[in-house]
């Protein structure tokens, strides 16, 4: 065999730094750590699909410069603690610079991880309020719980009523809607006459139902993430249950009889071309892109969009520098959301919607700022 | 509040009737084998799982049931034949085994989440969400079928247990398994037919539950975990026993909601499983902590 000269070395060594050099500026996997098995694996799965179809759209299009852009997803269960096994894998093995999450305690739990490793953390669904200020590298595409709860405890003490009972799921997202709802409402001149917790994954809820409904309040703040279908059902079941309202995580309950009439907070979301939707629900077998696909579609196009820029402006793909590209380009449109960026979580409109038929009705359109 | 307090009772009868089988039936296999059976709480849920997929192929509710059950009993005898069985024959500790329930556990759980759905599933059944009225109450179709069905069943296995050929058989092999092989019983034979009759019997509230409230892979450990606790609390080795306290401690959960929050009630059925630990501890009927039937 032919030794290579220290000249040649040198050579062959400066033309594979070349090379790395520049694959390196045009090689992207970003990460995605989902719920996909677990009480929360339905949602987790709509994530995947909307990640999933933004990739491959992205690389039917010539991918980034002309390579193709890679997605790897792993399983966080719903659970803080494999949240945080799952993105040290993905940190250590995969060394991605950009990561979407889900869920508000698997996200607050790998915030300062993002910052630690500099990996910036795109949040679409989570929405517990303490989200805003885990850590610089975590941001949020979709307001968070107070937001909501803040327009809608304003509408409700107008419209609703005085006096309020709160159903809450005893995790992140739940206590921080129950604690919002709380504040805004109690703000807002009304009082909450009982509050009842539920466990995540549970699925009868009987007991809190009827000790809810014997409180007699004008209505309930609902703010449970899952088995949205199971409560329903049982609500059926006990007689006099007051009007409901909840947040964005609450649009499951939407079309059963119980809960005919109910009103829910929405972030405006809005659908892409209706080529693209079709193409969706062909691709993974569904009825509608629904709002988690829609947002986690719509946060991955955010992030390919601000490596795009990176690459075209001659820039590393670090977590670092897509993080500093976000907030230098601000706002980004797209057919699914207008997302602006002042801080960490973007601002977006929340509509009051309501129930009526088969229908979600728009009864008005607020921000925290009305 | 006296309604509510109806309301709450009746509710704890129906979740502990469901239980109550639950319950019946560990004790019934943990009495026969001395295996403390973690895995019943997968076979409740495959089940129920399986129950889904057959009327989700038009197969009407009864012939669905039936098909869960055999599979039920089909599946607890491959792990008797497989696991335990073999466990027994290395000499395994009861820790052993129960580790190796445990494992069988978590992989019923996730084949259930592959095979099926890893998703909360509902039944299409059109009688799922129609009830009954009771004067004030409301039962649904499910929870009445719960209260008659899964007390019926539980009288059912006291009558074979205590009536039967078969049932005395696997008595006797539970008592002294040695004695029992000489007059040649085989205990390994009457162990398996001590898991398919309980992993049948489970499948029935597995499935009721399923349609009343809903089923995902991974709810089932905490029905078993207040199953246990009822077998322990109504004495070990009584199925009666086993199936009244699982009663007691679902009303209690039920009721405790009026008292303290929801988020305690299970908190107060192991207080209160700590008290006969330390008050009462051959349980609510006297069986000494001993196997039995």
């Amino acid at each position: 065999m032919r030794k290579l000269g220290i000249g040649g070395f040198v050579t062959v060594g400066l033309m594979g730094f070349a090379v790395g050099g520049a694959a390196q500026a045009a090689d992207l996997t970003i990460g995605a750590l989902l719920p996909l098995t677990g009480p929360a694996a339905p949602i987790g799965i709509e994530e995947q699909n909307g990640v999933q179809f933004a990739i491959d759209q992205f690389n039917e299009n010539g991918g980034l410069d002309g390579t193709p852009v890679e997605v790897v997803f792993d399983d966080s269960q719903g659970k803080p603690d494999q949240g945080v096994l799952a993105f040290n894998r993905m940190a250590d093995l995969g060394d991605v610079p950009v990561m979407l999450t889900a869920y508000s305690s698997i996200s607050l739990a790998i915030a300062p991880l993002g910052e630690r490793r500099e990996i910036l953390i795109v949040n679409p669904a989570a929405q517990s309020d303490s989200l805003a200020d885990a850590s610089s590298y975590l941001v949020n595409t979709i307001p968070l719980v107070g937001d909501e709860a803040h327009v809608l405890a304003n509408y409700a003490s107008e419209n609703l009523g005085k006096s309020a009972a709160i159903i809450y799921e005893n995790a992140a997202a739940g206590v921080s809607g129950r604690d919002s709802f709380k504040k805004f409402f109690e703000a807002a001149g009304g009082e909450v006459i009982a509050d009842e917790p539920v466990e995540f994954g549970q699925t009868n809820y009987r007991a809190s139902l009827l000790k809810v409904a014997a409180a007699k309040p004008d209505f309930v703040y609902i703010a449970i993430t899952q088995s949205q279908a199971a409560m329903a059902d049982q609500i059926g079941q006990v007689p006099s249950f007051p009007l409901g309202i909840g947040n964005t995580f609450s649009s499951p309950f939407f079309g059963y009889p119980s809960t005919e009439g109910w009103y829910q907070t929405g972030i405006q979301s809005g659908y892409p071309s209706d080529e693209l939707v079709t193409k969706f629900k062909e691709k993974f077998d569904v009825d509608d892109m629904g709002f988690f696909a829609r947002e986690y579609y719509n946060s991955t196009n955010l992030i390919l969009t601000l490596a795009q820029s990176l690459v075209e402006d001659g820039k590393e793909l670090t977590g670092k520098a897509m993080r500093e590209a976000l907030f230098e380009t601000g706002t980004f449109d797209s057919d699914v959301a207008k997302l602006e960026f002042t801080t960490n979580t973007a601002s977006r409109p929340v509509e009051i919607l309501q129930y009526q038929g088969d229908e979600r009705v728009v009864i008005t359109t607020g921000s925290v700022a009305e | 509040m006296t309604m509510l307090l109806v309301h709450l009772l009746v509710d704890g009868i129906v979740t502990g009737c469901s239980i109550g089988l639950v319950a019946a039936t560990f004790a019934y296999f943990y009495s026969a084998t001395g295996t403390f059976h973690v895995a019943h709480a997968g076979i409740y849920t495959f089940c129920c799982y399986v129950a889904w997929y057959c009327i989700g192929l038009d197969i009407p509710f009864v012939p669905a049931l039936l098909i869960a059950m055999i599979v039920g009993a089909l599946l607890g005898m491959m792990i008797q034949g497989l696991l335990y069985a073999k466990l027994e024959r290395l000499k395994a500790t009861p820790l052993v085994m129960l580790i190796g329930s445990i494992g069988v556990l978590t992989v019923l759980q996730n084949v259930s989440a592959i095979l099926f759905s890893p998703n909360i599933i509902q039944f299409d059944l059109p009688w799922r969400t129609e009830y009954l009225e009771f004067g004030p109450i409301l039962l649904s179709i499910p929870q009445l079928l719960i209260v008659i069905l899964c007390p019926l069943l539980f009288l059912a296995l006291q009558v074979f247990s205590s009536r039967t050929a078969l049932g005395r058989q696997i008595r006797a092999v539970a008592s002294n398994p040695e004695l029992a092989q000489i007059t040649h019983l085989r205990p390994q034979r009457m162990f398996l037919y001590a898991i398919a009759i309980s992993s049948a019997l489970v499948a029935v509230p597995g499935t009721l539950v399923g349609i009343d409230q809903a089923m995902q892979p991974y709810t089932s450990l905490i029905i078993l975990l207040t199953a246990v606790v009822a077998v322990i609390a109504g004495g070990i080795g009584s199925l009666a026993g086993a199936f009244l306290m699982s009663i007691v401690l679902s009303i209690i959960q039920s009721v405790s909601v009026l008292f303290v929050s929801g988020r305690w009630s299970l908190g107060v059925v192991f207080a209160i499983f700590i008290l006969f630990i330390l008050l009462r501890p051959e349980g609510l009927v006297k069986r000494k902590f001993k196997r039995e039937l």
